[in-house]
């Protein structure tokens, strides 16, 4: 079961461990990630933090197999590191209803549409897919934090011009 | 002299040091490191590298980390590939202070880094109980 696809750069952390995994009383983490996948250390590093009633998982994204973990019991938040990645995770199999934006951070061509959310326009073009789609995106650090809807991160990315 | 860094969220890290230092007085080969949420994990592994590369005079750094599994513990364990370093988390300022004298005495890093997380972790009491329990009966 699904908890929250959340796309943030720095995948586990803080913020993930100290405010997510309570509020969502999320039982398993899936990372999505290459990188992070690919790095003994990475992956030791971040299950370090995670208490013990909680599964980390760490796998390529191409090899998570995403119709399993939404269709058993067990809740599950699933981080990704960017957008594109949330996209393909989807095409595999990854049902969406919510997206969270956490923390996409500042590169060139960004603009912020949250205080930790800065996003390109291909981004923002394939999330309008995603929201016509039916997802709802919003964006938020941590769950007690206001969101932000995507009418207004469309708002802000068009004031930043 | 062992090198010391100490990388947190927000304004900790430079208060911690402060705050050590108007204790004990100045601290040598001590640098800090503050993360704010709009830092990508590489610029703090990058800023973390930094602080541990200006206060590393060869003989290995101990990184004072606030959050277990927090972006600043982990990118420093990042860093243990390429660096003589240990990073202990739960930062409190006993074990700070503590490193300040300890690092002259114990030689082996990683025995230095065990020994300041268990002073740190003594040093975390709910000292009011301790009294209670101190207390004979009737003394009250």
């Amino acid at each position: 079961m699904i908890s929250l696809v959340r796309v943030d750069n720095r995948l586990i952390h803080g913020q993930v461990v100290e405010a997510w995994l309570p509020s969502l009383k999320a039982k398993r983490i899936v990372v999505a990630d290459d990188e992070a996948a690919g790095n003994l250390l990475t992956r030791a590093a971040m299950g370090l933090a995670v208490q013990n009633s909680v599964e980390v998982r760490i796998e390529p994204l191409l090899k998570v197999n995403y119709q399993s973990i939404a269709e058993d019991r067990v809740p599950t938040l699933l981080l990704v590191r960017d957008v594109a990645a949330a996209i393909t995770a989807r095409e595999k199999g990854l049902p969406i209803r919510l997206l969270n934006l956490g923390n996409i951070h500042f590169g060139s061509g960004r603009r912020r549409v949250s205080p930790s959310v800065f996003l390109s326009q291909d981004e923002l073009n394939q999330l309008k897919m995603l929201s016509q789609a039916g997802v709802e995106v919003e964006a938020r650090g941590v769950p007690t934090d206001a969101r932000v809807t995507f009418a207004e991160m469309m708002e802000r990315f068009k004031e930043g011009d | 002299m062992v090198g010391i860094v100490v990388a947190t969220h927000g304004h900790l890290a430079q208060e911690f040091v402060s705050t050590a230092e108007q204790i004990v007085g100045k601290l040598e080969a001590v640098s800090t490191c503050a993360i704010e949420p709009t830092n990508s994990a590489a610029e703090i592994q990058r800023r973390v590298d930094e602080a541990v590369a200006s206060v590393d005079s060869g003989q290995g750094v101990i990184v004072f980390t606030d959050l277990l599994g927090g972006t600043a513990c982990t990118q420093s364990l990042m860093l243990t590939r390429s660096h003589d370093l240990e990073v202990i988390t739960g930062l409190n300022l006993p074990m700070l202070l503590k490193a300040s004298t300890l690092r002259s005495e114990i030689t082996s890093l990683p025995e230095l880094a065990a020994a300041l997380a268990r002073y740190g972790q003594k040093n975390i009491t709910c000292a009011s109980a301790l009294v209670r329990s101190a207390l004979v009966p009737g003394d009250r």
